[in-house]
Protein backbone atom coordinates (compact mmCIF):
# COMPACT_ATOMS: atom_id res chain seq x y z
CA UNK A 1 0.00 0.00 0.00
CA UNK A 2 1.72 3.74 -0.90
CA UNK A 3 2.24 6.09 2.24
CA UNK A 4 3.62 9.18 2.08
CA UNK A 5 7.53 8.76 2.95
CA UNK A 6 8.16 9.72 6.95
CA UNK A 7 9.97 13.08 7.35
CA UNK A 8 13.47 12.28 8.28
CA UNK A 9 15.11 12.74 11.56
CA UNK A 10 17.52 15.04 10.21
CA UNK A 11 14.33 17.32 8.61
CA UNK A 12 12.53 16.74 12.06
CA UNK A 13 15.21 17.73 14.28
CA UNK A 14 16.37 21.10 11.96
CA UNK A 15 12.44 22.05 11.86
CA UNK A 16 11.86 21.57 15.53
CA UNK A 17 14.99 23.09 16.23
CA UNK A 18 14.49 26.19 14.32
CA UNK A 19 11.08 26.90 16.18
CA UNK A 20 11.90 26.19 19.44
CA UNK A 21 15.39 28.45 19.37
CA UNK A 22 14.75 31.11 16.85
CA UNK A 23 10.62 30.69 15.77
CA UNK A 24 11.72 30.35 12.34
CA UNK A 25 9.85 28.34 10.25
CA UNK A 26 11.01 26.88 7.18
CA UNK A 27 9.65 29.31 4.53
CA UNK A 28 9.90 32.37 6.61
CA UNK A 29 6.71 33.34 7.68
CA UNK A 30 5.36 34.58 11.27
CA UNK A 31 4.04 32.04 13.81
CA UNK A 32 0.26 33.07 13.37
CA UNK A 33 0.73 33.91 9.27
CA UNK A 34 -1.84 31.93 6.76
CA UNK A 35 0.42 31.48 3.20
CA UNK A 36 -1.20 33.00 0.64
CA UNK A 37 -4.70 32.31 0.00
CA UNK A 38 -5.86 32.26 -3.82
CA UNK A 39 -9.74 32.18 -4.08
CA UNK A 40 -11.15 31.71 -7.98
CA UNK A 41 -14.42 30.62 -9.47
CA UNK A 42 -14.88 28.13 -12.20
CA UNK A 43 -17.26 29.04 -15.32
CA UNK A 44 -20.32 27.15 -13.69
CA UNK A 45 -22.07 28.43 -10.66
CA UNK A 46 -21.12 26.83 -7.17
CA UNK A 47 -17.29 26.24 -8.51
CA UNK A 48 -14.61 27.18 -6.43
CA UNK A 49 -11.04 26.86 -6.03
CA UNK A 50 -8.62 27.24 -3.11
CA UNK A 51 -5.02 27.53 -3.00
CA UNK A 52 -3.20 27.83 0.49
CA UNK A 53 0.29 27.46 -0.59
CA UNK A 54 1.05 24.67 -2.66
CA UNK A 55 -2.30 22.76 -1.73
CA UNK A 56 -5.34 22.81 -3.56
CA UNK A 57 -8.79 22.34 -3.33
CA UNK A 58 -12.14 21.93 -5.68
CA UNK A 59 -15.20 21.86 -4.33
CA UNK A 60 -18.31 21.47 -7.08
CA UNK A 61 -21.88 22.59 -6.05
CA UNK A 62 -24.92 20.87 -7.24
CA UNK A 63 -28.55 20.05 -6.55
CA UNK A 64 -31.14 17.84 -7.54
CA UNK A 65 -34.92 17.59 -6.71
CA UNK A 66 -35.98 14.40 -4.63
CA UNK A 67 -37.75 13.04 -1.59
CA UNK A 68 -37.01 14.41 1.36
CA UNK A 69 -36.47 11.77 4.51
CA UNK A 70 -38.79 10.18 6.59
CA UNK A 71 -37.96 12.12 9.86
CA UNK A 72 -37.62 15.38 8.68
CA UNK A 73 -40.32 16.23 6.25
CA UNK A 74 -39.86 20.21 5.84
CA UNK A 75 -35.99 20.14 5.53
CA UNK A 76 -34.27 19.94 2.33
CA UNK A 77 -30.85 17.12 2.08
CA UNK A 78 -27.42 18.95 2.32
CA UNK A 79 -24.50 16.38 2.08
CA UNK A 80 -20.89 17.09 2.15
CA UNK A 81 -18.62 14.40 0.45
CA UNK A 82 -14.65 14.51 0.77
CA UNK A 83 -12.73 12.22 -1.37
CA UNK A 84 -8.92 11.84 -1.30
CA UNK A 85 -7.49 10.61 -4.27
CA UNK A 86 -3.61 9.86 -5.04
CA UNK A 87 -3.73 13.02 -7.21
CA UNK A 88 -3.04 14.92 -4.31
CA UNK A 89 -0.73 12.67 -2.40
CA UNK A 90 0.36 9.18 -2.88
CA UNK A 91 -0.60 8.47 1.36
CA UNK A 92 -4.59 8.45 0.02
CA UNK A 93 -5.97 5.92 -1.54
CA UNK A 94 -9.35 5.63 -3.17
CA UNK A 95 -11.82 3.71 -1.62
CA UNK A 96 -9.71 3.22 1.34
CA UNK A 97 -10.25 6.07 3.86
CA UNK A 98 -7.79 6.80 6.60
CA UNK A 99 -8.26 8.37 9.83
CA UNK A 100 -6.91 11.43 8.68
CA UNK A 101 -9.96 11.40 5.85
CA UNK A 102 -12.28 10.25 8.39
CA UNK A 103 -11.43 12.93 10.67
CA UNK A 104 -11.56 15.66 7.50
CA UNK A 105 -14.94 14.67 6.52
CA UNK A 106 -16.32 14.83 10.15
CA UNK A 107 -14.59 18.08 11.01
CA UNK A 108 -16.29 19.50 7.67
CA UNK A 109 -19.80 17.79 8.45
CA UNK A 110 -19.91 19.48 12.08
CA UNK A 111 -18.84 22.71 10.84
CA UNK A 112 -20.60 23.62 8.01
CA UNK A 113 -23.69 20.83 8.12
CA UNK A 114 -24.53 20.31 11.91
CA UNK A 115 -23.45 24.10 12.65
CA UNK A 116 -26.94 24.91 10.00
CA UNK A 117 -24.80 27.10 8.11
CA UNK A 118 -27.53 26.40 5.37
CA UNK A 119 -30.56 26.88 6.18
CA UNK A 120 -32.14 23.53 5.09
CA UNK A 121 -35.37 24.28 5.60
CA UNK A 122 -35.42 27.07 2.91
CA UNK A 123 -34.88 23.85 0.50
CA UNK A 124 -38.03 22.36 1.02
CA UNK A 125 -40.59 22.41 -2.11
CA UNK A 126 -43.34 20.07 -1.23
CA UNK A 127 -43.03 18.83 3.02
CA UNK A 128 -42.88 15.51 2.94
CA UNK A 129 -43.06 14.85 -0.99
CA UNK A 130 -40.27 16.99 -2.67
CA UNK A 131 -37.31 19.25 -1.78
CA UNK A 132 -33.96 20.17 -3.28
CA UNK A 133 -30.97 17.96 -2.07
CA UNK A 134 -27.55 20.20 -2.16
CA UNK A 135 -24.55 18.37 -2.76
CA UNK A 136 -21.06 19.77 -1.96
CA UNK A 137 -18.50 17.80 -3.48
CA UNK A 138 -14.97 18.20 -2.49
CA UNK A 139 -11.65 17.65 -4.41
CA UNK A 140 -8.07 17.46 -2.95
CA UNK A 141 -5.79 18.07 -6.21
CA UNK A 142 -2.88 18.70 -4.10
CA UNK A 143 -1.82 18.40 -0.77
CA UNK A 144 0.83 20.22 1.40
CA UNK A 145 -1.01 20.70 4.41
CA UNK A 146 -3.98 22.80 5.78
CA UNK A 147 -6.44 20.35 4.02
CA UNK A 148 -9.26 21.16 6.75
CA UNK A 149 -8.74 25.07 6.46
CA UNK A 150 -8.61 24.64 2.96
CA UNK A 151 -11.59 22.79 2.46
CA UNK A 152 -13.64 24.79 4.38
CA UNK A 153 -12.88 27.99 2.68
CA UNK A 154 -13.50 26.40 -0.49
CA UNK A 155 -16.52 24.64 0.94
CA UNK A 156 -18.47 28.20 1.80
CA UNK A 157 -16.98 29.86 -0.86
CA UNK A 158 -18.71 27.73 -3.44
CA UNK A 159 -22.11 27.55 -1.24
CA UNK A 160 -22.41 31.84 -1.60
CA UNK A 161 -21.62 31.56 -5.17
CA UNK A 162 -24.13 28.48 -6.18
CA UNK A 163 -27.53 29.43 -7.91
CA UNK A 164 -30.33 26.94 -7.92
CA UNK A 165 -33.21 26.84 -10.16
CA UNK A 166 -35.92 29.13 -9.63
CA UNK A 167 -39.25 26.87 -8.28
CA UNK A 168 -43.08 27.92 -8.17
CA UNK A 169 -45.52 25.25 -6.93
CA UNK A 170 -49.49 25.83 -7.63
CA UNK A 171 -51.11 23.83 -5.45
CA UNK A 172 -50.18 20.07 -6.52
CA UNK A 173 -48.18 21.17 -8.98
CA UNK A 174 -43.97 21.72 -9.32
CA UNK A 175 -43.08 23.82 -11.76
CA UNK A 176 -38.92 24.13 -11.95
CA UNK A 177 -37.51 26.93 -14.09
CA UNK A 178 -34.88 26.36 -16.02
CA UNK A 179 -31.95 28.82 -15.81
CA UNK A 180 -33.04 30.63 -19.31
CA UNK A 181 -36.72 31.27 -17.93
CA UNK A 182 -36.44 32.62 -14.26
CA UNK A 183 -33.13 33.88 -12.56
CA UNK A 184 -31.61 31.16 -10.52
CA UNK A 185 -31.54 31.93 -6.93
CA UNK A 186 -28.49 31.83 -4.49
CA UNK A 187 -28.74 29.68 -1.12
CA UNK A 188 -29.89 30.80 2.34
CA UNK A 189 -26.89 30.82 4.15
CA UNK A 190 -27.21 31.50 7.79
CA UNK A 191 -23.65 32.13 9.04
CA UNK A 192 -20.29 30.97 7.66
CA UNK A 193 -17.74 29.07 9.23
CA UNK A 194 -14.27 28.93 8.89
CA UNK A 195 -11.82 26.43 9.93
CA UNK A 196 -8.69 27.56 11.60
CA UNK A 197 -6.27 24.71 12.44
CA UNK A 198 -3.53 24.90 15.41
CA UNK A 199 -0.59 22.98 15.41
CA UNK A 200 1.44 22.33 18.60
CA UNK A 201 4.80 22.23 19.74
CA UNK A 202 7.40 22.41 22.39
CA UNK A 203 5.24 20.76 25.06
CA UNK A 204 2.46 23.02 23.69
CA UNK A 205 4.34 25.86 24.27
CA UNK A 206 4.71 26.72 20.42
CA UNK A 207 1.39 27.09 18.18
CA UNK A 208 1.43 27.58 14.98
CA UNK A 209 -1.18 28.85 12.25
CA UNK A 210 -1.74 26.60 8.81
CA UNK A 211 1.10 24.05 9.23
CA UNK A 212 2.49 22.54 5.78
CA UNK A 213 3.10 18.81 5.32
CA UNK A 214 5.99 18.72 6.98
CA UNK A 215 5.16 20.67 9.63
CA UNK A 216 2.10 18.45 9.98
CA UNK A 217 4.64 15.30 10.26
CA UNK A 218 6.36 17.05 13.40
CA UNK A 219 3.63 18.11 15.45
CA UNK A 220 2.90 16.99 18.75
CA UNK A 221 -0.86 17.90 19.14
CA UNK A 222 -3.50 19.92 16.55
CA UNK A 223 -6.59 21.68 17.39
CA UNK A 224 -8.91 22.92 14.67
CA UNK A 225 -11.67 25.53 15.96
CA UNK A 226 -14.66 26.70 13.62
CA UNK A 227 -15.47 30.37 14.39
CA UNK A 228 -17.36 32.60 11.91
CA UNK A 229 -18.15 36.53 12.89
CA UNK A 230 -19.06 36.01 16.41
CA UNK A 231 -19.07 32.26 17.63
CA UNK A 232 -17.35 29.29 18.05
CA UNK A 233 -19.03 26.52 15.98
CA UNK A 234 -16.70 23.62 16.83
CA UNK A 235 -13.88 22.50 18.56
CA UNK A 236 -11.69 19.40 17.50
CA UNK A 237 -8.83 18.33 20.05
CA UNK A 238 -8.92 14.38 19.17
CA UNK A 239 -6.43 13.37 21.43
CA UNK A 240 -2.41 13.96 20.83
CA UNK A 241 0.13 15.70 23.96
CA UNK A 242 -2.00 17.40 26.39
CA UNK A 243 -1.75 21.32 25.93
CA UNK A 244 -2.21 24.26 28.84
CA UNK A 245 -5.56 25.80 28.75
CA UNK A 246 -4.63 29.01 29.21
CA UNK A 247 -3.12 28.80 25.09
CA UNK A 248 -6.52 27.02 24.21
CA UNK A 249 -8.52 29.86 25.25
CA UNK A 250 -6.27 32.25 22.94
CA UNK A 251 -6.58 29.99 20.53
CA UNK A 252 -10.13 30.53 20.62
CA UNK A 253 -10.09 34.65 20.32
CA UNK A 254 -7.26 34.00 17.27
CA UNK A 255 -9.96 31.79 15.37
CA UNK A 256 -12.18 34.38 15.76
CA UNK A 257 -10.13 37.03 14.48
CA UNK A 258 -8.70 35.08 11.52
CA UNK A 259 -12.20 34.30 10.45
CA UNK A 260 -13.53 37.65 10.42
CA UNK A 261 -10.69 38.71 8.34
CA UNK A 262 -11.27 35.46 6.19
CA UNK A 263 -14.63 36.16 5.67
CA UNK A 264 -14.37 39.44 4.98
CA UNK A 265 -11.35 38.71 2.05
CA UNK A 266 -14.35 36.05 0.98
CA UNK A 267 -16.63 38.49 0.27
CA UNK A 268 -14.72 41.08 -1.60
CA UNK A 269 -13.72 38.00 -4.45
CA UNK A 270 -17.43 36.86 -4.54
CA UNK A 271 -18.68 40.35 -4.83
CA UNK A 272 -15.93 40.29 -7.81
CA UNK A 273 -16.69 37.98 -9.74
CA UNK A 274 -20.48 37.89 -9.83
CA UNK A 275 -19.98 41.72 -10.96
CA UNK A 276 -17.79 40.25 -13.73
CA UNK A 277 -20.54 37.83 -14.79
CA UNK A 278 -22.89 40.59 -14.99
CA UNK A 279 -20.74 42.77 -17.48
CA UNK A 280 -23.88 41.95 -20.00
CA UNK A 281 -26.42 43.11 -17.85
CA UNK A 282 -27.83 39.47 -17.10
CA UNK A 283 -27.48 39.00 -13.07
CA UNK A 284 -30.24 38.25 -11.00
CA UNK A 285 -30.34 41.62 -9.59
CA UNK A 286 -30.98 43.55 -12.71
CA UNK A 287 -33.98 43.55 -15.33
CA UNK A 288 -33.35 41.38 -18.21
CA UNK A 289 -35.15 41.20 -21.62
CA UNK A 290 -34.46 37.21 -23.86
CA UNK A 291 -30.62 38.14 -23.87
CA UNK A 292 -28.89 34.59 -23.85
CA UNK A 293 -26.82 33.68 -20.65
CA UNK A 294 -23.32 34.08 -22.18
CA UNK B 1 -43.69 18.18 32.82
CA UNK B 2 -41.21 20.01 31.13
CA UNK B 3 -39.54 18.33 28.66
CA UNK B 4 -36.39 20.85 28.22
CA UNK B 5 -34.03 22.08 30.99
CA UNK B 6 -33.97 26.02 29.74
CA UNK B 7 -37.56 27.02 30.32
CA UNK B 8 -37.42 25.81 34.17
CA UNK B 9 -33.63 26.49 35.23
CA UNK B 10 -33.99 30.09 36.41
CA UNK B 11 -36.75 29.44 38.62
CA UNK B 12 -35.98 26.33 40.02
CA UNK B 13 -31.79 26.09 39.42
CA UNK B 14 -32.46 22.32 39.10
CA UNK B 15 -31.98 20.31 36.00
CA UNK B 16 -34.65 18.05 35.00
CA UNK B 17 -33.33 14.85 37.00
CA UNK B 18 -33.28 17.03 39.69
CA UNK B 19 -29.33 17.71 40.01
CA UNK B 20 -27.67 21.36 40.63
CA UNK B 21 -25.38 22.50 37.77
CA UNK B 22 -22.44 21.05 39.23
CA UNK B 23 -23.74 17.76 40.62
CA UNK B 24 -22.06 14.75 38.54
CA UNK B 25 -23.78 11.77 38.15
CA UNK B 26 -23.35 8.81 40.05
CA UNK B 27 -19.72 7.31 38.46
CA UNK B 28 -19.37 3.78 40.01
CA UNK B 29 -16.41 2.11 38.20
CA UNK B 30 -15.15 -1.35 38.81
CA UNK B 31 -11.65 -2.34 37.68
CA UNK B 32 -10.32 -5.61 37.08
CA UNK B 33 -14.14 -7.30 36.37
CA UNK B 34 -12.61 -9.63 33.61
CA UNK B 35 -9.60 -11.73 34.67
CA UNK B 36 -8.72 -13.18 31.52
CA UNK B 37 -8.59 -10.23 29.83
CA UNK B 38 -5.06 -7.85 30.60
CA UNK B 39 -6.83 -5.04 31.84
CA UNK B 40 -10.56 -4.67 32.19
CA UNK B 41 -12.68 -2.31 33.99
CA UNK B 42 -16.70 -1.19 33.83
CA UNK B 43 -17.47 1.93 34.14
CA UNK B 44 -20.75 3.58 34.59
CA UNK B 45 -22.06 7.05 34.98
CA UNK B 46 -25.37 7.86 35.74
CA UNK B 47 -27.57 5.38 32.64
CA UNK B 48 -24.37 5.38 30.19
CA UNK B 49 -22.49 2.13 30.93
CA UNK B 50 -19.02 0.99 29.51
CA UNK B 51 -16.81 -1.86 29.78
CA UNK B 52 -13.39 -1.81 29.21
CA UNK B 53 -10.60 -4.73 28.54
CA UNK B 54 -7.34 -3.94 27.37
CA UNK B 55 -5.15 -6.74 25.23
CA UNK B 56 -1.66 -6.06 25.63
CA UNK B 57 1.36 -4.55 25.16
CA UNK B 58 2.24 -7.62 23.06
CA UNK B 59 3.78 -8.03 19.72
CA UNK B 60 2.96 -5.76 16.99
CA UNK B 61 1.90 -6.93 13.21
CA UNK B 62 3.77 -5.91 10.54
CA UNK B 63 5.60 -2.51 9.91
CA UNK B 64 5.30 -1.49 13.35
CA UNK B 65 6.63 1.47 14.82
CA UNK B 66 10.07 0.54 15.88
CA UNK B 67 10.53 2.71 18.81
CA UNK B 68 6.66 3.35 20.43
CA UNK B 69 3.90 1.00 21.00
CA UNK B 70 0.85 1.73 18.93
CA UNK B 71 -2.48 2.49 20.66
CA UNK B 72 -5.71 1.05 18.55
CA UNK B 73 -9.01 1.11 19.85
CA UNK B 74 -12.24 -0.86 19.24
CA UNK B 75 -16.00 0.50 19.96
CA UNK B 76 -18.85 -1.46 19.62
CA UNK B 77 -21.98 0.01 20.87
CA UNK B 78 -24.67 -2.83 21.72
CA UNK B 79 -27.51 -2.90 19.63
CA UNK B 80 -29.41 -2.30 22.71
CA UNK B 81 -28.04 0.15 24.06
CA UNK B 82 -29.85 2.95 23.06
CA UNK B 83 -33.65 3.72 23.42
CA UNK B 84 -34.98 2.49 19.98
CA UNK B 85 -32.77 -0.88 18.94
CA UNK B 86 -30.10 0.27 16.51
CA UNK B 87 -27.14 -1.50 15.01
CA UNK B 88 -24.12 0.66 14.66
CA UNK B 89 -22.04 -0.69 11.95
CA UNK B 90 -17.97 -0.28 12.23
CA UNK B 91 -17.99 1.88 9.23
CA UNK B 92 -20.05 4.73 10.90
CA UNK B 93 -18.24 7.66 10.67
CA UNK B 94 -18.89 8.63 14.38
CA UNK B 95 -17.89 5.75 15.85
CA UNK B 96 -14.76 6.14 14.00
CA UNK B 97 -13.94 9.70 15.48
CA UNK B 98 -14.04 8.07 18.48
CA UNK B 99 -12.23 5.48 18.38
CA UNK B 100 -9.15 7.46 16.76
CA UNK B 101 -9.79 10.32 19.47
CA UNK B 102 -9.43 7.72 22.15
CA UNK B 103 -6.16 6.04 20.48
CA UNK B 104 -4.90 9.22 19.78
CA UNK B 105 -5.45 10.66 23.14
CA UNK B 106 -3.26 7.67 24.91
CA UNK B 107 -0.97 7.37 22.39
CA UNK B 108 0.10 10.73 23.52
CA UNK B 109 -0.58 9.80 27.11
CA UNK B 110 1.31 6.61 27.80
CA UNK B 111 4.65 5.70 28.34
CA UNK B 112 4.63 3.83 24.99
CA UNK B 113 8.70 4.14 24.54
CA UNK B 114 8.95 0.97 27.11
CA UNK B 115 7.33 -0.77 24.66
CA UNK B 116 8.49 -0.64 21.29
CA UNK B 117 7.45 -2.61 18.41
CA UNK B 118 4.08 -3.59 20.39
CA UNK B 119 0.71 -2.81 19.96
CA UNK B 120 -2.34 -2.18 22.84
CA UNK B 121 -5.39 -2.88 22.07
CA UNK B 122 -8.67 -0.94 23.90
CA UNK B 123 -11.65 -2.55 23.13
CA UNK B 124 -14.41 -1.11 24.04
CA UNK B 125 -18.14 -2.14 24.84
CA UNK B 126 -21.16 0.40 25.18
CA UNK B 127 -23.84 -1.38 27.08
CA UNK B 128 -26.42 1.53 27.78
CA UNK B 129 -26.27 5.35 26.56
CA UNK B 130 -27.31 8.26 28.22
CA UNK B 131 -25.19 11.51 27.69
CA UNK B 132 -21.15 11.43 28.15
CA UNK B 133 -20.31 9.13 25.17
CA UNK B 134 -16.70 9.65 24.31
CA UNK B 135 -16.22 10.73 28.48
CA UNK B 136 -17.21 7.54 29.79
CA UNK B 137 -14.88 5.30 27.21
CA UNK B 138 -12.35 7.66 28.18
CA UNK B 139 -12.67 6.55 31.61
CA UNK B 140 -12.99 3.20 31.29
CA UNK B 141 -9.82 2.94 29.33
CA UNK B 142 -8.10 4.37 31.50
CA UNK B 143 -8.66 2.54 34.68
CA UNK B 144 -8.14 -0.99 32.04
CA UNK B 145 -4.79 0.29 31.21
CA UNK B 146 -4.11 0.51 35.01
CA UNK B 147 -5.27 -2.97 35.40
CA UNK B 148 -3.18 -4.25 32.68
CA UNK B 149 -0.30 -2.60 33.86
CA UNK B 150 0.66 0.23 31.47
CA UNK B 151 2.58 2.71 32.70
CA UNK B 152 1.46 6.42 32.33
CA UNK B 153 2.40 9.67 33.76
CA UNK B 154 -1.62 10.47 35.45
CA UNK B 155 -4.84 9.41 35.08
CA UNK B 156 -6.48 10.72 32.33
CA UNK B 157 -10.31 11.81 33.55
CA UNK B 158 -12.92 12.84 31.35
CA UNK B 159 -16.35 14.95 31.58
CA UNK B 160 -18.60 17.14 29.64
CA UNK B 161 -19.98 20.70 30.09
CA UNK B 162 -23.15 22.23 28.88
CA UNK B 163 -23.76 26.07 29.33
CA UNK B 164 -27.52 27.39 29.74
CA UNK B 165 -27.74 30.21 27.63
CA UNK B 166 -31.06 32.36 29.46
CA UNK B 167 -33.35 33.10 26.64
CA UNK B 168 -35.75 35.58 28.46
CA UNK B 169 -33.04 37.77 30.30
CA UNK B 170 -30.22 37.89 28.20
CA UNK B 171 -28.53 40.01 30.59
CA UNK B 172 -27.73 37.45 32.82
CA UNK B 173 -24.89 35.37 33.19
CA UNK B 174 -24.87 31.71 30.90
CA UNK B 175 -25.38 28.74 33.49
CA UNK B 176 -22.57 26.56 33.25
CA UNK B 177 -23.59 22.87 33.83
CA UNK B 178 -21.21 19.45 34.67
CA UNK B 179 -21.95 15.83 33.20
CA UNK B 180 -25.05 16.37 30.39
CA UNK B 181 -27.16 13.12 30.43
CA UNK B 182 -29.12 12.27 26.87
CA UNK B 183 -31.75 14.79 27.02
CA UNK B 184 -29.76 18.06 27.81
CA UNK B 185 -26.77 17.41 25.22
CA UNK B 186 -29.43 17.06 22.57
CA UNK B 187 -31.00 20.64 23.90
CA UNK B 188 -27.83 22.47 25.43
CA UNK B 189 -24.51 23.21 23.89
CA UNK B 190 -21.45 21.05 25.47
CA UNK B 191 -17.86 20.39 25.10
CA UNK B 192 -16.46 16.65 25.94
CA UNK B 193 -13.36 17.43 27.92
CA UNK B 194 -10.20 14.79 29.03
CA UNK B 195 -7.27 16.28 31.25
CA UNK B 196 -4.39 14.96 32.60
CA UNK B 197 -2.33 16.06 35.84
CA UNK B 198 0.57 18.66 34.88
CA UNK B 199 3.95 18.99 35.44
CA UNK B 200 3.99 20.15 39.43
CA UNK B 201 2.98 23.74 40.22
CA UNK B 202 1.26 24.12 36.79
CA UNK B 203 -2.55 22.82 35.85
CA UNK B 204 -4.65 20.27 34.10
CA UNK B 205 -3.58 19.68 30.91
CA UNK B 206 -5.84 19.43 27.94
CA UNK B 207 -5.78 16.06 26.12
CA UNK B 208 -9.19 16.04 24.63
CA UNK B 209 -11.22 18.67 23.20
CA UNK B 210 -14.61 18.38 21.31
CA UNK B 211 -17.25 20.86 20.47
CA UNK B 212 -19.70 20.47 17.78
CA UNK B 213 -22.33 23.48 18.90
CA UNK B 214 -22.32 26.92 18.43
CA UNK B 215 -21.41 29.22 21.83
CA UNK B 216 -20.92 32.92 21.48
CA UNK B 217 -17.43 34.80 22.60
CA UNK B 218 -18.08 37.54 24.64
CA UNK B 219 -15.64 39.95 25.83
CA UNK B 220 -17.36 39.57 29.40
CA UNK B 221 -18.74 36.57 31.11
CA UNK B 222 -16.93 34.22 28.05
CA UNK B 223 -19.48 31.17 28.05
CA UNK B 224 -16.84 29.06 26.32
CA UNK B 225 -14.46 30.07 29.02
CA UNK B 226 -16.30 29.07 32.21
CA UNK B 227 -17.28 26.40 30.44
CA UNK B 228 -13.65 24.94 30.18
CA UNK B 229 -12.69 26.26 33.58
CA UNK B 230 -15.50 24.33 35.03
CA UNK B 231 -14.45 21.38 33.23
CA UNK B 232 -11.26 20.92 34.45
CA UNK B 233 -13.06 21.37 37.40
CA UNK B 234 -14.99 18.61 36.99
CA UNK B 235 -12.26 16.51 35.21
CA UNK B 236 -10.46 16.69 39.07
CA UNK B 237 -13.39 15.46 40.69
CA UNK B 238 -13.96 12.72 38.17
CA UNK B 239 -9.89 11.43 38.56
CA UNK B 240 -10.06 11.46 42.30
CA UNK B 241 -12.89 9.35 41.96
CA UNK B 242 -11.51 6.97 39.57
CA UNK B 243 -7.52 7.07 41.73
CA UNK B 244 -10.15 6.02 44.96
CA UNK B 245 -11.24 2.99 43.18
CA UNK B 246 -7.85 1.93 42.18
CA UNK B 247 -6.00 2.51 45.24
CA UNK B 248 -8.97 0.70 46.95
CA UNK B 249 -8.28 -2.47 44.67
CA UNK B 250 -4.51 -2.24 45.26
CA UNK B 251 -5.03 -2.58 48.71
CA UNK B 252 -7.71 -5.21 48.14
CA UNK B 253 -4.93 -7.06 45.79
CA UNK B 254 -1.77 -6.91 48.44
CA UNK B 255 -3.70 -7.41 51.64
CA UNK B 256 -5.42 -10.86 49.47
CA UNK B 257 -1.80 -11.83 48.96
CA UNK B 258 -0.53 -11.73 52.69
Amino acid sequence: MPRIADVSNVEKNFILEALISSKLRLDGRQLDQYRSIDLTYGQQLGNATVTLGKTKVNVQISAEVTKPSEERKFDGIFTITTELSPIASPGFEIGRPTEQEVLLSRILEKAIRRSRAIDTESLCIVAGQKCWSVRADVHVLDFDGGLTDACCIATMAALHHFRRPEVSVEGERVTIHTMAERVPVPLSILHSPICVTFSFYADGELVLLDATAKEEQVREAEMVVTANDFEVCQIAKHGGKPVDPAIVVKCFQVAIFKAREMNKSMRARLTADLAKRDIRGQSAENERGEAPIG
Amino acid sequence: MPLDTTSTYSTTLLRLDGRRWNELRKISASISTQPTADGSSLVTTGNTSVVCTITGPREGRGQGDRTNAIVDTDINIAPFAQLDRRRVGRTDKRVQELQTTISQAFQAHLFTHLYPRSSILISLTVLSLDGGLLSTCLNAASIALIDAGVPMPSILASITTGTIIPTDNSLSRPEPVLDLNNAEEVELPFMNLATVRGQTGSEDQISVLLMETRVQMSEANNPLEIMLRIGLDGCAQVRSHLEEVIRRHGRRMTQGRR
